[in-house]
């Protein structure tokens, strides 16, 4: 065993590489579990929602177990030789899962009170154990996406999270507005991750290596930058411009959210945003940490402050003329990754020490934004499985209808605006005082701009709820899903009064130790470009 | 003449470009789902070209092991999808898919 682990062409991770991935073989374990369970006990979807319940909740444990093992700067692993790490996990990682475990059983809450209602079953239900692989199967995807700092990595992670979304998105074959949703996610998602594919193809030919850390290094450097990089790094950001919906990559979104059940549109809707801005902070932070030529740098912040721009003002101006709360939301949500894209734009500018404020901002603002959402469609869920409607019109009186629900809505609606005293207006505050003290005040005017134009969509189903006479009966809703919104609507004046402080202390200690590249720069291992391959080179087979 | 790594970046590119060229064009969603296959084999043939020819190292060809598996994959969804959605419309031309708009 010794010899075989002594040799160059075999490497195996030690136990405490494995066990520092906790999070991630939990989610494995509960996928092959699942896929198991039909064999032992029968395909009810009682045992398998019940089996990924237990899984997202050990997920959440695994979180806490590995926190204080990883320590201070992070863990990075997972390779050969100490180089090139492919998987990376520090605070930021461990945090970002945490949120993620948490909402999954969230996620799979909503399922099982869909599940007990009186709106009919549809594939969903039929086929829970598949159901559930597959939001695992991203959920893992997505996990990954965020730990990781190696480029291959990060195509399969971002493959990892879409393929099962794909899937998911048309998982009721009965639908035809799912099966076009999922038609326009496949094609749309297969488009931009194939490009993105090849601009990391070029990447590696240009700078010799896949680690994220080394090719910062190789900007850094004189002549670093060419256009052809430029043009390669563009290309990986369109993969990840996809996945957060930024303009001009967000055509499936409305369309993905209209069609595919509220289930799958609310996991869509937080997760696949946050996992991207993740990924996104990651990237540019470890290309900006190294310290790239400042003029190249302010270009990089101008292009994500204008696409940030761009994505909340087209998100807000195209949410105006919706009839469907799904889109509403949708674009509501586009609108959003634009003001996180903010803190991606703000990340270039030099930090005063290595945690970078845009960090902490946007792992408050990813809070809030999970409750909010939540809360959001656990609401529109609950009004469609009471009437089967999905348009803003059947709203009407909803304030008498079902008050608390009513009032649940209209908190995690106002706080989508961002207005005070909700957590909204703390997480967005927070976020714009850090772009301003970055000087990028064009871009908190832009903000703040949209945010008085997004009030009128807001309002107009607040409105549709207390103002709008209707003679409608009743509704009643399970009392699972109103501990769910109730909890969310809680959460989101807590955090936005009482608990300001303890938000922007929680972001910045999940966001205080990061994983920045290797301490010591590896030897660059690009030879000359010359048409005869380099002898003597190692581990090649030839 | 020696073929060297000019020549494979030359027909990664003319691969590129008949992807992209394949996935404007063509209004059947297989042809659009030909047109991402090319351009993910384009990205191959410059992993493979540049392990071979640049770092000399075996990454890019593992690199091009994984994204043969991720279009494998890809292609699998993409058509279960596709199939899906004839057997909801009678057809998968691209442009028919626009009941959802707005």
């Amino acid at each position: 065993m010794s010899l075989i682990a002594q040799s160059p062409l075999f490497w195996f991770p030690d136990g405490t590489s494995l066990s520092n991935l906790g999070p991630m073989w939990a989610l494995i374990g509960t996928m092959v579990a699942l896929l198991l369970a039909p064999l032992a006990v029968g395909r009810g979807a009682r045992t398998a929602s019940l089996i990924a319940l237990i899984g997202a909740v050990l997920t959440a444990a695994a979180c806490f177990w590995v926190l204080p093992r990883v320590g201070e700067g992070g863990w990075a692993g997972m390779a050969p030789f100490d180089r090139a790490p492919m998987l990376v996990v520090d605070n930021f990682s461990l945090f970002f899962t945490l949120l993620l475990s948490l909402f999954l059983s969230a996620i799979i809450g909503l399922w099982i009170f869909g599940y007990y209602s009186p709106a009919p079953h549809s594939d969903m239900h039929r086929n829970a154990p598949e159901f559930f692989v597959l939001l695992l199967a991203s959920a893992l995807g997505m996990v990954i996406m965020v730990s990781t700092s190696h480029v291959l990595m990060i195509l399969i992670a971002v493959e990892l999270a879409s393929l099962p979304s794909y899937a998911l998105a048309g998982f009721d074959k009965r639908r035809r507005l799912g099966a076009e949703a999922s038609l326009k996610y496949v094609l749309f998602g297969g488009i931009t991750s194939a490009i993105m594919i090849y601009g990391a193809s070029l990447l590696y030919g240009i700078y010799g290596t896949m680690d994220l850390a080394v090719i910062a290094r190789g900007m850094a450097s004189p002549d670093g930058v060419s256009v052809l990089s430029t043009i390669a790094t563009f290309a990986l950001m369109v993969g990840i411009g996809f996945k957060i919906s930024a303009v001009p990559f967000h055509f499936w979104c409305p369309d993905v959210f209209e069609g595919a059940a509220i289930e799958v549109t609310t996991w869509l809707s937080v997760v696949s945003k946050a996992a991207g801005l993740g990924l996104l902070v990651r990237v540019v932070s470890m290309l900006a940490q190294v310290g790239i030529e400042p003029g190249y740098g302010y270009a990089l912040a101008t292009g994500i402050g204008l696409f940030a721009t761009l994505t909340c003002t087209v998100g807000n101006l195209s949410a105006f003329r919706q009839t469907n709360i799904k889109r509403l939301l949708a674009y509501s949500s586009i609108a959003h990754a634009g003001y996180m894209l903010m803190a991606a734009a703000i990340l270039v500018q030099a930090a005063p020490d290595a945690a970078h404020p845009a960090f902490s901002a946007l792992a408050a603002y990813l809070v809030v934004y999970l409750f909010m959402n939540l809360g959001a469609f656990g609401c529109a869920a609950m009004v469609y499985w009471a009437t089967g409607s999905e348009s803003i019109e059947g709203y009407g009186n909803l304030g008498r209808r079902h008050t608390f629900l009513a009032i649940a809505m209209t908190i995690c609606l106002v706080s989508l605006v961002g207005l005070p005293p909700l957590g909204g207006f703390a997480a967005k505050y927070w976020l714009l005082v850090n772009v301003w003290d970055a000087g990028m005040i064009w871009l908190v005017i832009v903000a703040v701009l949209n945010t008085a134009l997004s009030l009128y969509y807001y309002v107009r189903v607040i409105r549709q709820m207390w103002l709008v006479e209707d003679d409608s009966p009743a509704i009643s809703a399970p009392a699972g899903g109103l501990a769910i919104v109730g909890l969310c609507s809680f959460v989101i004046l807590w955090t936005g009064t009482l608990a300001i402080g303890t938000l922007r202390i929680t972001a910045e200690d999940a966001t205080k130790y990061l994983y920045l590249g290797g301490a010591e720069p590896p030897a660059a291992r690009t030879a000359a470009v010359s048409d005869a391959p380099p002898s003597g080179s190692p581990g090649g087979f030839r | 003449m020696t073929i060297g790594l000019t020549h494979y970046l030359i027909l990664s590119a003319a691969m590129f470009a008949c992807g992209v060229m394949c996935m404007m064009l063509k209004r059947n969603a297989v042809g659009v789902l030909v047109g991402i296959e090319l351009l993910l084999n384009a990205a191959n043939v410059n992993f493979v070209a540049f392990a071979r020819y640049r770092t000399g190292a075996m990454d890019g060809q593992i690199a091009a092991v994984f994204v043969i598996l991720l279009a494998a994959a890809e292609a699998a969804i993409a058509i279960a999808i596709f199939m899906n959605f004839y057997n909801n419309a009678a057809t998968i031309d691209v442009d028919r898919g626009a009941t959802l708009r707005g």
